[in-house]
């Protein structure tokens, strides 16, 4: 079911993909055309993320970018601040989401430097939260294995594959 | 025993024999038999076979239940941790036991000594219902080697079932010492006896005091579940008064059951005045069992008047409440009036037994039955029914065992300092 | 905020047994205590949870759980319907996930454990006081005093206290401890928390999460049910849930009392020494009016006829 949709949604890919080599409005801005994300990978591989692909899909850059690009913000609630088109020094995703695992309390820290930011995600959270919603809207695959193969730490983590239990 | 009543021989039933001679203990423990006479009556007694033939099945079972858990013998379910050991052995075994602190109190407290024959066999009721309330209770734990812990090692004192466990072990030590004047007269310790008899009122008393705490109690356990006793069973407020007053009538019926079951099948163990006695005190008990299932039926409907559950007597299971209240409590209130009404004895002991029934029913329906209502219906484990009737079964035959000998139904012919 | 908790109030008086303790202990009953003040808890936002397991599977390596019956990555869990029951925690899993499916065809995921309420029932229910609520807000259990009697099964309204029937020897409860052992104490979010991939669980102070849950309801006006549960059930609990569905659509039990369940049991709890107190005296005295001039010679009553028919 999942492996049906995924190899539509391949050709349905390419084929934009080709048309928007002509129309992209971002062509001529610079940004990765392909990005290796292991900072988290340990039970997962790292996920290669064909950017190129997702900047033809997406709306703009704004839909996974925030204001950070200087592109005009969609979430409503960010906009109430961000509404001048000016880009900001970081637009990665690692350099304003924590590594570390956000709490209570660190949000609490947060919201003491940046008072509407009070319930930003983790890296982790703020990947997955932003990736999978949208795959998921879209109808894009969503299996964990979809986008990052499992190691082998992964699978005894999971007791699969090699390490199912024997009944 | 009839067999031999014929042939001649009289039973053991004082400290002297015929002869003048004293009995050895012996030969009080074989009823005063030669051990021919005692094996074969006991080969002779269909009944015994059936004991037999329980415990041979039974007793295996409950030690494959130690040597491999409790999951084996039950359906190690999560949410209904109390099964049949505990909803019968337990929450039915304590309320049909109460009779021991109800004679006592109107024996002793009350001092009417017209109850006197009848006492003994109430107070050795409520001890065997304790002790193998207790014995259920033992099978039942999943530790049952730290029985004693809330006892003496680790106290959870804000609990019921810690009130529980302290009045259940404080209670069974009063009853005790109260059977133990039997026990005494029976071997002979005439000093013990007098001990005990002077402590009798003291022991009473507590006797109330922890009876009505533990009956109580035992309701107030489901008071812990709100949600998962069906509301018409489930009263916050009511809970432990109807618990309390339910074991009253339970109590003074289980004493005319078993009376029954004695004149029938042991009269020869029964002494001139408790035969004689037996029609008027069942008449009495049923009056005093009266009472009490008027009584019950008042607070049960106050209760859900209280709570406002009327809605629910529409509903399936509302007819089952109804069906409950109108077979356990009315049809054995009707029986008991007619009963009394015409002094006829037979009805009596039929609302007796009615009344026992309708107990056990509202005990298993708030333990088991109506327990996660919302949820799905338990059927114990077959291995827990068969434990449950062999535990039982111990029960008879440890009554039957005292019955036989000491002086509970027949006075002690002790002729010690005449 | 009153640092003694309703639990040591009903300890004392209980232990005491005499009438005098009654009085503090009133005032406790009525005071409206929740918990500690700096307890910890979860925010668990289901709109988030895809049901991926992976928490299941982080419980299962923190706490040395025995292998599971099927590989957390075997979602065909999600359709088990034991006694035609969701999932729940057992003995060899203290958290599981479930899928809820509504009547619009969507799927709804719930994480269920213990709850670490903030006046446990199975805690005041426990008479050899193995459960312990801890400052740091777990409510965690001593295996070395449980005698196995179940009744903390019986009073958890949540169903959450597993007993390890399988076990012989050595059957005790098995449940949830927030990982108090090896990652609360330190501060640490549990295992679960921090294994989550997409963050449905917020780990904090429980007074600041249920600000937070508030934010998130007003700021997405529409994508929440407007209940925050966990915030009054049974008197609150340390872990908290978010749902975009009414709860009960989630298996939530929501006819749950707002009041503590040791609230039901208080009103028996507070006769106990009543009876013990009065009694007595009562008993006694009925005993002084009754016999009142006749021979209250039980004993010799007996010896006599019994000799009467021997001699």
């Amino acid at each position: 079911m999942a492996n049906s949709a995924k190899t539509i949604m391949k050709g349905a890919l390419a084929l934009l993909f080709f048309f928007s080599l002509f129309m992209n409005c971002y062509a001529t801005e610079s940004y990765p055309g392909e990005i290796y994300i292991d900072i988290l990978a340990n039970h997962y591989q790292a996920v290669v993320f064909d950017h190129d692909l997702h900047v033809m899909v997406s709306e703009g850059c704004a839909t996974c970018h925030h204001h950070t690009t200087g592109m005009p913000v969609i979430n409503t609630y960010c906009a109430s601040c961000h509404s001048a088109d000016e880009s900001a020094a970081t637009v990665s995703c690692q350099g304003c989401h924590s590594k570390e695992p956000v709490t209570a309390g660190s949000m609490q820290q947060e919201r003491a430097a940046f008072v509407f930011h009070d319930d930003k995600p983790d890296l982790k959270g703020a990947y997955h939260l932003s990736c999978l919603g949208c795959h998921q809207q879209m109808g894009a695959p969503t299996g964990c294995q979809d986008c990052h193969a499992r190691t082998e730490a992964g699978d005894r983590f999971f007791n699969s594959g090699m390490f199912a239990p024997a009944h | 025993m009839k067999t031999l009543l014929k042939e001649g021989i009289k039973p053991h039933d004082g400290a002297t024999r015929v002869d003048g001679k004293k009995w050895s203990l012996m030969e009080k423990l074989l009823l005063g038999l030669t051990l021919d006479q005692y094996v074969q009556q006991v080969i002779r007694n269909k009944f015994n076979w059936l004991l037999a033939a329980i415990f041979i099945v039974g007793v295996p079972l409950i030690i494959y239940r130690f040597v491999f858990g409790l999951g084996v013998v039950t359906h190690s379910s999560y949410e209904y941790p109390w099964g049949l050991l505990l909803g019968f052995g337990l929450f039915c075994m304590v309320p049909l036991s109460a009779s021991g602190f109800m004679l006592g109190t109107t024996v002793e407290i009350f001092g009417r000594h017209d109850f006197e024959p009848i006492e003994r066999l109430a107070l050795l009721n409520g001890l065997l219902g304790y002790f193998f309330a207790v014995v259920y209770l033992l099978v039942d734990l999943g530790q049952p080697w730290r029985l004693a812990y809330p006892m003496v090692y680790s106290f959870g004192p804000a609990a019921v079932l810690f009130l529980v466990g302290w009045h259940v072990a404080t209670y069974l030590s009063v009853q005790i010492a109260e059977v133990s004047t039997a026990f005494f007269e029976w071997i002979g310790f005439r000093r013990g006896y007098e001990f005990i008899r002077k402590g009798t009122i003291g022991l009473t008393v507590s006797g109330i005091i922890l009876s009505t705490l533990h009956q109580g109690a035992l309701g107030a356990l489901f008071v812990y579940a709100p949600g998962k006793v069906h509301p018409l069973w489930y009263s916050a407020p009511f809970q432990w008064i109807h618990f309390f007053v339910s074991s009253i009538p339970a109590g003074l019926s289980m004493v005319i059951c078993v009376s029954t079951v004695v004149i029938y099948t042991m009269k020869w163990r029964c002494d001139k005045r408790f035969i004689e006695s037996l029609d008027r005190i069942t008449i009495s008990l049923a009056k005093g069992a009266a009472m009490g299932l008027i009584t019950y039926l008042f607070i049960k409907f106050l209760a859900v008047a209280h709570d406002n559950e009327w809605a629910y007597l529409a509903t399936g299971w509302g007819a089952w409440w109804l069906f409950e209240i109108f077979f356990g409590v009315v049809l054995a209130l009707i029986t008991f009036c007619v009963g009394i009404h015409h002094k006829n004895v037979a009805l009596c002991r039929l609302g007796a037994l009615i009344t026992v029934l309708g107990i056990l029913l509202n005990r298993l329906n708030t333990s088991l039955i109506t327990f996660n209502w919302e949820l799905y219906q338990e059927v114990p484990h077959v291995f827990e029914i068969i434990i449950s009737i062999t535990i039982f079964a111990l029960y008879i035959a440890t009554y039957r065992f005292i019955l036989n000998r000491l002086p509970i139904l027949y006075q002690y012919k002790s002729g010690v300092d005449s | 905020m009153c640092n003694i908790s309703r639990r040591k109030f009903l300890a004392g008086s209980v232990a005491g047994g005499a009438a005098i303790a009654m009085a503090p202990a009133k005032k406790a009953f009525g005071a409206n205590l929740s918990g500690f003040p700096d307890g910890l808890g979860v925010l668990v936002d289901m709109t988030r949870c895809v049901g991926c397991r992976s928490c299941e599977a982080a419980c299962n390596k923190e706490q040395n759980l025995p292998e599971p019956d099927k590989a957390f990555d075997d979602y065909t869990v999600f359709d088990e319907r034991p006694h035609g029951q969701h999932r729940r925690p057992t003995e060899k899993a203290y958290t599981v996930v479930n899928r809820y499916d509504q009547a619009d065809g969507e799927k709804v995921y719930r994480k269920i454990q213990c709850n670490h309420c903030n006046e446990p029932a199975c805690l005041t229910s426990c008479f050899v006081n193995a459960y312990k609520k801890t400052p740091e807000g777990a409510v965690t259990y001593n295996d070395k005093v449980c005698v196995g009697c179940r009744n903390c099964m019986v009073a958890c309204p949540f169903n959450i206290p597993a007993f390890s029937y399988s076990s012989a020897f050595n059957p005790i409860i098995k449940k949830c401890i927030f990982c108090y052992d090896t990652r609360l104490k330190n501060g640490q979010a549990p295992a679960c928390v921090e294994i989550c991939p997409q963050q449905v669980m917020l780990f904090g102070k429980r007074q600041e999460l249920i600000k937070i849950a508030h934010d998130r309801m007003r700021r997405n006006p529409g994508k929440y049910v407007e209940t925050l549960y966990g915030d009054k059930e049974v008197g609150g609990t340390g872990w908290l849930y978010l749902s975009h569905v009414p709860f009960k659509e989630a298996g939530f039990n929501v006819s749950l009392p707002n009041e503590p369940i040791i609230n039901n049991v208080k009103d028996f709890l507070a006769i106990v020494p009543m009876v013990l107190a009065i009694w007595p005296a009562l008993f006694t005295g009925f005993h002084l009016l009754s016999t009142k001039g006749k021979s209250h010679g039980h004993a010799d009553n007996h010896r006599h006829d019994g000799q009467e028919g021997h001699e």
